[in-house]
């Protein structure tokens, strides 16, 4: 890597990536999108304020900090206990 | 994505709920031809294996058929997190993906979620091998630039002589006078301010679009105390052309009040 390429890269910088971009699979048969703006903001919004510069070693030191965390492989998924706030109809057009 | 798309509206009471894990969640696509698993490494330590169909293959994990929502901090980062992980492990070990957007998550036809990702890789056959091998071997890079606001104003006063004038009359002795001149002269300044970022927003994505295959301008954010960003860009950058980006990074950091912000590799999110 050279001197131009700053090695870190902030959640921010992923979030950008991972919420808004991407291949948006457009079918009947897809129950969820970014898209739909309600789950981007609602994902956004768990994390608002999580700027701090990480680098990629350190992410993944992080992620594996937070599996490891009591309870975290024992919940079924944390979806289903999100399902209460799903709407009652996602459209995507 | 150019194709066309169905338009439905689905209802939550309408997906079935008899399998827990009856739906796919699919991270990204890659050109291979076998169908394997690929371990614990998904969100949530769900097994990410491969769906493969005439050369290409998804990978997704298991899912039940909903989104992912969380007003957790640490659980919503970690999904974020898992599932850029797994994009970004098969775009090392497959060289080309197309990530797809973060929640897709392909719903069980009669035949199973894994029936309804062949469906739709057997549909699109053709537009996604022409994407992955116009991404063949790129990456994407985020290069931001700001600058100090005072610069800004610095330069707008240099390119609008007449706001020196109107800033004279502001300091008019009559007390209406002066006040009716700072309003016009605020209006006018901010205006330039706007003009003289535009101006240099273009200048600065002309000479690093020239170093790019491809770029994607992004929406500016908000800068640091004192700052303001002229520009936020996605670049798709093959090996080659690598080099010549950062030399024009550098080039920008050297100019007087630029700051110049360089990320990546990403895999190429902004270029699907």
């Amino acid at each position: 890597m050279s001197s131009a390429t700053q090695p870190q890269a902030t959640l921010v910088d992923l979030l950008d990536r991972v919420l808004d971009r991407g291949l948006v699979l457009e079918a009947d048969i897809v129950i969820c999108l970014a898209g739909v703006p309600l789950i981007g903001i609602n994902l956004r919004a768990a994390l608002a304020g999580m700027e701090t510069m990480v680098q990629y070693g350190m992410m993944q030191d992080w992620d594996q900090a937070i599996r490891h965390r009591g309870g975290w492989s024992v919940k079924p998924t944390g979806v289903a206990e999100c399902s209460s706030t799903v709407p009652a109809g996602v459209r995507h057009d | 994505m150019a194709t066309p798309s169905v338009s439905t509206t689905l209802h939550y009471n309408d997906v079935p709920q008899a399998d827990a894990l009856a739906a796919d969640y699919v991270y990204c696509v890659v050109e291979d031809s076998r169908s394997a698993s690929l371990g614990p490494v998904g969100i949530e330590g769900r097994e990410v294996y491969v769906v493969a169909h005439r050369g290409l293959g998804a990978l997704v994990h298991a899912s039940p058929p909903l989104a992912y929502q969380a007003t957790d901090r640490e659980i919503a980062g970690a999904w974020v997190l898992a599932h850029h992980q797994v994009v970004d492990s098969a775009w090392r070990r497959w060289g080309t993906v197309l990530p797809l957007t973060f929640n897709t998550i392909v719903l069980p036809g009669a035949t199973g979620a894994d029936q309804s990702v062949t469906a739709w890789l057997d549909r699109e056959h053709e537009h996604l091998q022409g994407k992955l091998q116009a991404l063949a071997g790129k990456a994407e890079y985020g290069v931001q630039v700001s600058c100090d606001s005072s610069h800004l104003v610095e330069q707008a006063l240099a390119a609008n002589p007449d706001i020196g004038k109107l800033q004279e009359q502001a300091n008019s002795p009559s007390r209406g006078l002066a006040y009716m001149y700072r309003q016009q002269l605020e209006t006018v300044l901010k205006r330039a301010v706007e003009g003289q970022a535009l101006r240099e927003s273009a200048q600065l994505y002309g000479k690093l679009r020239a170093c790019a295959d491809d770029t994607r301008l992004e929406k500016t954010k908000a800068a640091g105390d004192g700052q303001t960003m002229l520009l936020n860009l996605s670049c798709l950058v093959s090996p080659e052309r690598l080099a010549g980006l950062e030399m024009a990074v550098q080039g920008l950091r050297g100019m007087a009040g630029l700051s110049v912000r360089m990320v990546g590799p990403f895999p190429p999110y902004s270029f699907c």
